[in-house]
């Protein structure tokens, strides 16, 4: 690794961030599965607690990776050039996505209001998850795309 | 009617015998970019346009152009 140059480097790091985006986004969404069956049950355990906690802590990285350059623990050149005009705007592009896909849920939560008592956690809790699901899958396919030779 | 920015990056890459990665190198940018640009998925800045064609030794006009 300390052989290659800031490009070279910079490079496989975002080729390994674009095949690891999709995946991350599968463990963040079945995560809400858990959360679902989990809502059936009457009482809250403390390992429904823990759970909750790791949903939200997940959420802060992944928000904080979207918002950011992400790659904390590189050095700034090479954070610099994994953040190029490309990964911006295809940043960009996620992002707005996301809020677009939050704002639908949204509508969707409000809705079901008029039907079913929504709580107030899990209204956050589902548009959150959406919101933030989406701007990941979003990323991740087009940072595959934009590798893609041809 | 639709217009998209055409570019003759990957012939001139080709002459002066560049792979994407060198001429990412000379840029400053990942080898992603190169890529996109030279494919038309991504329409670069004047900033980044300007220095591809500084690094490939065209002026902009040479290597980027307005295909209806």
């Amino acid at each position: 690794m300390s052989g290659r140059s800031v490009s070279e480097r910079a490079d496989h790091l975002s080729r390994r961030r674009a095949r690891i985006l999709p995946v991350l986004a599968i463990i963040y969404i079945t995560q809400q599965a858990s959360y679902i069956s989990m809502r059936t049950g009457t009482a809250v355990r403390t390992v429904d607690q823990v759970k909750i906690s790791a949903w939200l802590v997940l959420s802060a990285v992944l928000l904080a990776a979207l918002a950011t350059k992400g790659f904390w623990f590189q050095p700034r050149e090479v954070r610099s050039m994994i953040d190029d005009e490309v990964t911006r705007t295809n940043r960009a592009d996620a992002m707005r996505f996301g809020f677009i896909f939050a704002m639908l849920t949204c509508i969707v939560v409000y809705f079901i209001t008029m039907f079913e008592a929504v709580d107030g956690r899990d209204a956050v809790h589902i548009v959150m998850s959406d919101g933030l699901g989406a701007a990941l899958i979003r990323w991740g396919w087009l940072e595959r795309r934009a590798h893609k030779d041809g | 009617m639709a217009e998209r920015l055409a570019n003759r990056l990957k012939e001139r890459r080709a002459e002066l015998g560049l792979t994407q990665a060198e001429l990412a190198e000379r840029v400053g940018v990942t080898r992603k970019t190169v890529n996109t640009v030279e494919n038309g998925v991504f329409t670069p800045s004047a900033t980044l346009a300007l220095k591809l064609a500084q690094a490939l030794g065209l002026n902009v006009e040479q290597l980027f152009w307005i295909e209806r």
